[in-house]
């Protein structure tokens, strides 16, 4: 021990305070608060000031990042323009109509709508497509027999389509003929799904499938000739 | 020899408690630095020590924290607070046996605790990780050692109490209802889905805020006035201070939940809390600077107090800084971040053990009778001083620019972020190494003074009661 008592401050004797008067000094220091002053004291006033800020700025801190204690995070309101809810629209048919097409028809039209030649006739560029959606939704509907010409060439000799075992709802045949319609380069008007109703329900009576020649001559004017 | 003092009457009662926690301390403070430097060089070169599968970093980062809480900061806190209660009620240490004997077995339950972790079976809790079969014995020994600490204070001579009693009392019976209430919601009966990780988060950091933290406080409250011999400058904002921190930093350490997949008015309510903290923290820290700078010369003669002005100190610039980076704004670039590493070692080393550190060297003399050169607590002052800034800045620092730099998505990971933190680690590193040397030095001259030989111990125990 080298160093001198007089800096060391903390050998046993040197304590200027013995823990009975820290105890003593401290609870009559809590029951009289302070000194009597002359003047008001600046402490208890500046911690009252700077507390009643941070209670302030807690309130408005909590009103505005509690999201009213939801449990959920708040959701994204996204304001959509007419054409953007359009364009949504129209995306979300084609894309349905693809997978119906995918499902039930790719499999004689073929995936890229040229279908088979001599057996199934094409989709892509096909006016019987394009023309009036009342011909398409018919065909799905009731079916089609018998020969046609489709391009300039025969089809129909050995297979006709027979959709009336097929249930399929207007909904869908909405959605596949104008995925139809548009897809391969094809760029007619959009199949709506009352039309389609409507179509069904005047068909209704029938019990056997179209002919060619039939809906050729129903819809003579949007074939062209 | 005349008729001792009271004091040295109540000093002789504590010196077998007193004795056991702090050289157990001691081991588990060189423990938990020797995990620290571990895992600090891990991170600096990936294929240190990458053989052995129980030091792996997942492990010994773990692993660390746990010595460093339960065995550092457990026992301190039993040995200063007895010391301090026992003082303060002007009472004898009773049934110093049965404390001894529920300390061996909190060790001992450590012991397995971190072996455990580091057999690879850890619970997966915050700060809970050792397995859950050691916990009951954890549980059962702090209970029997805080009982008899509660008979040191039932038995007290003046009715009222003061600032550090009220501190030290709440931290040891808090610790108990924060393990009770883990416990149940995590394994007992365990609380479902998101529930769980707010509750197992709350639990790791209410640890730190409700024991260890009131803890120094309180040693604080009680070192300032014995060591400069005069009262804590106003002296009645320490009662708001007190009920503030009960009240508040149970709610404001879930802000540390900023960003995560919880209700948002979780965070919400830990930022508007830890906003709300500022009063506890403004009152410790003018009633501690206040009395303090009444009489700096002082403060800076006496060592035990420098360690006890430089945690103060750190608790106030910290926790500002914490209040601060609890904000949206900041937590955006701060929240998933070493900034998380900059809290935790401030409050246990800058804070928490600097404290104990000024606590144990003033009590020591007084216990023993037997002065520890000023030499060398000088040294161990300023190495931890040291330590402790390189490894805070070095944090705080990195911290920032990893914030910066990971919020830039365009920025490559491995070629940019982490080559730019990558310099910080090195300097946490070497801040441990410091860290590690100056906490040996203070194991080593705590040691000197419990057992400057060690054979002679016991023996020199028996001839100073008979005396």
């Amino acid at each position: 021990m080298s160093d001198d008592p007089k800096h060391s401050g903390n050998l046993p004797i040197e304590t200027e305070f013995s823990d009975e008067e820290i105890v003593k000094s401290h609870v009559e220091l809590a029951k009289t608060k302070h000194e009597p002053t002359a003047n008001f004291l600046l402490a208890p006033l500046v911690f009252v000031f700077v507390f009643g800020c941070l209670i302030f700025v807690c309130s408005i801190q909590l009103a505005h990042s509690t999201n009213s204690f939801q449990l959920h995070p708040p959701v994204e309101i996204v304001e959509l323009t007419p054409e953007e809810k359009e364009a949504l629209r129209m995306d979300r048919k084609i894309t349905s109509g693809e997978k119906i097409f995918a499902a039930r028809c790719a499999s004689c039209h073929q995936a890229n709508g040229l279908g088979i030649e001599g057996q199934f006739p094409p989709l892509a560029g096909s006016e019987w497509v394009s023309a009036d959606p009342g011909v398409i939704a018919n065909v799905i509907i009731k079916g089609l027999k018998g020969e046609i010409l489709v391009k300039g060439k025969k089809y129909g000799t050995s297979a006709a389509v027979n959709m009336a075992a097929v249930p399929i709802s207007d909904r869908e045949i909405a959605n596949v003929s104008t995925y139809v319609r548009q897809a391969w380069g094809n760029s007619s008007a959009e199949v709506l799904e009352d039309d389609v109703s409507r179509i069904r329900a005047e068909s209704s009576g029938m019990q056997d499938q179209w002919v060619g020649a039939e809906l050729r001559k129903m819809f003579a004017d949007s074939f062209g000739q | 020899m005349s008729v001792d003092s009271p004091d040295k009457v109540i000093d002789r009662s504590a010196k077998l408690v007193f004795s056991f926690f702090l050289s157990s301390a001691g081991l588990w403070l060189l423990t938990a630095a020797l995990l620290a430097y571990v895992a600090a060089a891990k991170l600096t070169d990936p294929f240190f020590l990458s053989t052995y599968e129980f030091l792996t970093y997942g492990k010994i980062k773990v692993a660390q924290a746990n010595a460093f809480v339960y065995g550092w900061g457990g026992n301190a806190i039993f040995a200063v607070s007895i010391w301090i209660l026992a003082r303060l009620s002007q009472a004898e240490v009773r049934g110093s046996v049965f404390i001894v004997f529920a300390g061996v077995i909190w060790n001992l339950a450590i012991t397995f605790g971190l072996l455990g972790i580091m057999d690879g079976h850890m619970s997966g809790h915050e700060m809970l990780e050792m397995p859950t079969e050691v916990w009951p014995a954890m549980l059962i020994s702090y209970l029997i050692i805080t009982f008899l600490v509660l008979v040191i204070h039932r038995s007290r001579q003046v009715r009222e109490t003061i600032a550090p009693q009220w501190f030290i009392l709440a931290a040891l019976l808090w610790f108990p209802a924060l393990f009770l209430i883990a416990w149940n919601g995590l394994e007992i009966n365990p609380a479902r889905g998101t529930l769980q990780t707010v509750l197992s988060m709350w639990y790791g950091q209410s640890l730190v805020w409700l024991w260890l933290t009131p803890v120094a406080l309180g040693a604080a409250y009680y070192l300032i006035p014995a060591i400069l011999g005069r009262t804590i400058d106003k002296y009645y904002l320490a009662i708001f201070g007190f009920w503030c921190i009960a009240a508040l930093a149970p709610w404001s350490v879930v802000h540390h939940l900023e960003g995560g997949p919880v209700p948002m008015w979780i965070p919400a309510i830990g930022t508007v809390m830890s906003i709300a903290m500022v009063f506890p923290i403004a009152v410790a820290s003018t009633n501690f600077h206040a009395t303090a700078f009444m009489d700096i010369g002082k403060v800076w003669d006496s060592l035990p107090l420098r360690f006890v002005i430089f945690g103060t100190l750190s608790y106030t610039v910290s926790s500002y800084i914490g209040v601060v980076f609890s904000l949206p704004a900041v937590a955006k670039i701060t929240q998933f971040t070493i900034i998380n590493e900059f809290h935790f070692n401030q409050r246990v080393y800058g804070f928490f053990s600097m404290i104990i550190f000024g606590a144990v060297y003033f009590a020591l003399p007084r216990i023993t009778g037997k002065e520890i050169p000023k030499a060398a607590k000088s040294f161990h002052f300023w190495t931890s001083t040291l330590g402790v800034l390189m490894l805070l800045l070095a944090y705080l620092i990195g911290g920032l620019t990893h914030g910066v730099l990971a919020g830039q998505p365009s920025l490559p990971w491995a070629s940019s972020v982490i080559q730019s933190i990558q310099p910080y680690f090195l300097i946490t590193k070497f801040a441990f190494i410091i860290l590690a040397f100056s906490q040996f030095v203070f194991v080593v001259n705590v040691w000197r003074v419990i057992f400057p030989n060690p054979f002679a111990f016991f023996a020199a125990d028996d001839k100073e009661a008979s005396a």
